[in-house]
């Protein structure tokens, strides 16, 4: 089992922050790699067991993910990956947004855990680490720091 | 009713320095200037779980007897409660944690503390542990590490 764990501080409140993150529609809206996404069955993006539908920009692959945890009170989100075009499996992810009270900022985090059915496994990690959790934050961070 | 004291900050210095610095429950005078003298009771080591410091709030402020209850070298916590001090608290139950923040390669520290106030002025007291003590122990480590790097 591989693992990748990935965490920034957005220079934003944490309300705010988790706001962005919590509609589990809305990759888009902030993922500068996620094309378009709509919730299945029509279901409200905050109902736990809802699975997201969403296509990445660089090549339209389509990603099924369902939500598995939602905390407002601890401000994390869990979800696994149902189809992916990742040579993933077994992925499970989480992101939690703690308040820094210090400066009302943010620190943001997001992890997963999975197994890699092929190719090297570090190349995996650093992809999703970095081109996804990594590529987030900062996109966030553009999104909404202060100016 | 519990009052819950919760501090946390971002500290520029990598997360194994900054716990290297905090692990010691026999150390905190050292680092933090609220504190004077220090010792672990019955010379145990400061490392041994259920150890009990015995330091005291400078400037004659009292001494304060806290008990140690977990400590972490994973997950980067330690976990304490108070035994006696001068304090109007019961129930005083406080942990220090830190997070790796892998951009930038610092330190997330989230100082969380859960009390009964027995007495007495409630904002004041956590003001005075809030701000005085873990807010400016996140202050005194940022400058500690800013004056390493000069």
């Amino acid at each position: 089992m591989a693992s990748v764990y990935r965490s920034a501080v957005i220079d934003a409140p944490a309300a705010k922050v988790w706001a962005l993150v919590r509609d589990f529609n809305g990759l888009p809206k902030w993922h500068p790699a996620i094309g378009k996404s709509a919730i299945e069955g029509g279901l409200p993006g905050d109902r736990v067991g809802c699975v997201r539908r969403f296509t990445l920009k660089k090549d339209g692959g389509l990603l099924r993910e369902k939500l598995l945890t939602l905390s407002d009170s601890a401000r994390e989100l869990t979800y696994n990956i149902l189809v992916s075009p990742m040579p993933v499996a077994n992925y499970v992810a989480t992101m939690r947004v703690t308040p820094v009270t210090v400066g009302n900022r943010s620190f943001a985090e997001w992890w997963a855990e999975f197994d890699v059915t092929s190719g090297p496994e570090h190349v995996q990690v650093s992809d999703i680490g970095d081109n996804v959790f990594v590529a987030g934050f900062a996109a966030m961070n553009r999104k909404l720091a202060r100016k | 009713m519990t009052t819950r004291i919760c501090i946390s900050a971002v500290i520029d210095a990598p997360i194994d320095k900054v716990w290297a610095k905090v692990r010691d429950f026999n150390n905190l005078p050292e680092w933090h200037p609220k504190f004077s003298r220090s010792h672990i009771e019955g010379g145990l080591p400061s490392d041994q779980v259920g150890c009990v410091r015995n330091f005291d709030i400078a400037a004659g402020g009292g001494t304060i007897r806290e008990r140690l209850l977990a400590l972490s070298d994973t997950e980067h916590y330690f976990r304490y409660c108070i035994l006696t001090s001068p304090l109007p608290v019961r129930d005083y139950v406080a942990q220090l944690t830190l997070y790796p923040v892998t951009m930038g390669n610092k330190t997330f520290g989230i100082w969380i503390a859960e009390c009964q106030v027995t007495h007495g002025d409630e904002a004041g007291l956590v003001d005075a542990v809030g701000n005085g003590t873990f807010g400016k122990a996140f202050e005194v480590l940022n400058e500690f590490f800013a004056r390493q790097r000069h």
